[in-house]
Parts: C-alpha cells; sequence; structure tokens
C-alpha cells in the first residue's frame, strides 16, 4: 500500500509540471503530448486525454496540424503474434460523461512528416475535430520518450 | 450354438487383446519413442545464411551476429508506436544489464528496406541505442531472411499510396549457435524480460 502511494505521489509529479489542458464546452481536454522521436523520423505519435463532461456522445473525428503533412488517427493491434496498425476510420468515440485517451489500447495520433525535427520541450499547434463540439485549438507538448509503453497504457497492460 | 458362442467370443477377446497391445505400443512410442522437435534439436535457423547491410553501410551476413547470444527484433522507422516503445524498452533493458549487455548481439532488422536506408537505420538506432545495430538492404534478402526464420511481415497499403507493415511483434532470443531460444513481449513486464535475457546470456 506504502509503495502504491509512493508510486502514485511519484506518478503526480511530472503530471503536475506539465498540467496543460484545453477546453470547449462539455470538453474537457487534458495534456496533448508527442513522444519525441529520432531526428529523422517519419512520423511521431501523439497522444491525449479526452473527458465528456455532456450528456451525449461526442466523437473526435480527425487531427490537423500545419506541423505535419497529415495526422491520422490510428490504432496498433497485436493479433496472433503480428503488430498491424489500423486506421481508426470512424474516429474515436468519447460517451456521455467518460474519459478516453489516445493512447488506450494502442490508439495514437500520427503524425505524418512532419516539417522538422520536434524534441523534448518543443510545442506542435493542432485542432481537434469533434463531432459536436467542432474545432477546438489545442498545443501537444513535445517530451521525452519514457522506456515504459505509450503513454496510459499502465491501465491495460494488466 | 453355445460352441459357435464361445468360438465368436474367443475370437472377440484375441481382437480386443490384440488392441490392448497395439495401444500399449503407441503409448510407449509417444513417451519413449524419438522426438522430432526436441529443444536440442532445435534447427540453427538464425545461422542461415543471408547479406545485408548494417547502419554504416558496411556488409554484414549471418556470421557477424553468431558466437554471442543474440536478440532480433524486426520492425520500420514509419512506424510512430509499437516499434520505438520496442527499441526503447530494449535500451533499458540493456542499460539494466551494464557491461554484461557486451554479451548480446542486438539487432534491429527493418522490414521496409525500400524507405529505410542506411542512413536512416543510423539515426533512428543510435538515437534509442548505439548498442544496437540496425539491418537493412536488399528486400529479396530481408523476405528470404524472415521466411528462413518464420518471421512475418508484409505491406499494408494506405490511402494515399503510402503504406504501413504489419510484422511480428515478439523479441526473438537466439543462442550463440543461431538456435532460437524464447521470445520477449511488451506485455511481460520489464523483471520478467530482464530474467530471460539473463537465462539467454547464460545459457546461450
Amino acid at each position: 500500500m506504502q509503495k502504491f502511494i509512493l508510486g502514485l505521489a511519484i506518478a503526480a509529479i511530472p503530471a503536475l509540471a506539465q498540467a496543460h489542458d484545453f477546453t470547449s464546452g462539455s470538453i474537457f481536454i487534458e495534456h496533448p503530448m508527442i513522444q519525441e522521436a529520432p531526428p529523422n523520423a517519419p512520423v511521431l505519435g501523439g497522444y491525449v486525454t479526452i473527458h465528456n463532461n455532456g450528456d451525449v456522445p461526442e466523437r473526435l473525428m480527425g487531427i490537423e496540424s500545419k506541423t505535419a503533412e497529415k495526422v491520422e488517427l490510428h490504432q496498433s493491434v497485436v493479433t496472433d503474434g503480428i503488430a498491424r496498425m489500423e486506421p481508426l476510420a470512424e474516429g474515436m468515440e468519447i460517451p456521455a460523461g467518460a474519459t478516453v485517451s489516445l493512447g488506450d489500447d494502442g490508439t495514437h495520433a500520427m503524425f505524418i512528416k512532419p516539417d522538422r525535427r520536434y524534441q523534448a520541450g518543443d510545442e506542435v499547434a493542432a485542432t481537434l475535430f469533434f463531432e459536436n463540439a467542432g474545432p477546438v485549438e489545442v498545443v501537444f507538448n513535445v517530451e521525452q520518450r519514457s522506456a515504459e509503453a505509450a503513454p496510459n497504457h499502465e491501465g491495460h497492460s494488466q | 450354438m453355445t460352441g459357435k458362442a464361445s468360438t465368436g467370443m474367443r475370437k472377440l477377446r484375441i481382437v480386443l487383446w490384440a488392441l490392448v497391445v497395439v495401444a500399449a505400443a503407441g503409448a510407449g512410442f509417444l513417451a519413449y519413442g524419438p522426438r522430432p522437435t526436441g529443444v536440442s534439436e532445435v534447427e540453427a535457423i538464425y545461422a542461415k545464411p543471408f547479406q545485408l547491410v548494417n547502419q554504416d553501410g558496411a556488409a554484414v551476413t549471418e556470421a557477424n551476429f553468431l558466437g554471442k547470444p543474440s536478440v532480433w527484433f524486426y520492425g520500420f522507422t514509419h512506424c510512430p508506436d509499437v516499434c520505438p516503445t520496442a527499441l526503447a524498452e530494449m535500451s533499458a533493458l540493456l542499460e539494466e544489464l551494464g557491461p554484461d549487455a557486451d554479451k548480446l548481439n542486438v539487432v534491429f532488422v527493418s522490414v521496409d528496406p525500400e524507405r529505410d536506408t542506411p542512413e536512416i537505420m543510423k539515426e533512428y538506432v543510435e538515437y534509442f541505442d548505439d548498442r544496437i545495430t540496425g539491418l537493412t538492404g536488399d528486400l529479396a534478402q530481408v523476405s528470404t531472411m524472415a521466411k528462413d526464420r518464420y518471421i512475418f511481415f508484409e505491406k499494408e497499403p494506405m490511402e494515399g499510396g503510402d503504406y504501413l507493415m504489419g510484422h511480428q511483434a515478439s523479441i526473438q532470443l537466439v543462442t550463440a549457435d543461431g538456435r532460437f531460444f524464447g521470445t520477449l513481449a511488451t506485455e511481460e513486464g520489464f523483471d520478467t524480460r530482464m530474467a530471460k535475457l539473463r537465462r539467454l546470456i547464460g545459457q546461450g
């Protein structure tokens, strides 16, 4: 238990230090982030947590950013030992009252062909497009890649 | 009539006993007979010949990676999620191994050699860990190697002419003489993967 609390405390430190969020109506967007990639990486993985505080289901339809040729929503899946990526053709649903993350179950935003190298500390402006809430301007913080799995994967690996 | 019946019974009894003998022989064969795929007889699939190019542009063959236990993973640089995570996790494992990391050859093979040039591979693998060797080269060579090693990969076309690769997710552990030893998977947790690497170094 003590270890667990200590773990929580340690986990909370970076979250506090980097807290950044965006609101549009009943949509609360928490900590959009991109993991730093190798210098010439042709793609960057982006992650974000979305809370739907409203009474109707919401859907993240897509992401656009001037810093990349395009941004696609994907899900990495491992089936029978084979890793594949599938487009989230219908976006990502955030049921009423629910919190859903790009990062859950291998989902991520793929920033394709970024216009330059982005390193930890850089910021990437982007627009999230919601079915009901419409476009919402956000900033993805570029962060050091941790040796652990992608963000928000922790709760799903058990 | 009774004579006929008892002859029939005797015949049936002989047939049943014969079946028992056959079943016993079969069970004995299964228990003690030769095993076609016993652990010690695993084919040295990682000793099969190949010719690829490392991240410094130098030609390498299977011989470069025998003589030490090795760790192999297959991926591509147009991969935002699974591959960089695997490389970052491998770097963390090598860090934890410390000097023992030198007892392993760690190799990342591009399954997308058409886009992953040696220069791209160099920046990519060395960003994570310069103890990791990056291999790329001729698509036919990569395909042959993958086939020899039962590694699956395929191109998955996307809208607009781009493509992604589906590929073997687990990391392959290989003995110094090129035999399959086991796998590492992300969901196993750090300590389990670490223990497997230590066992590979100890026994490989």
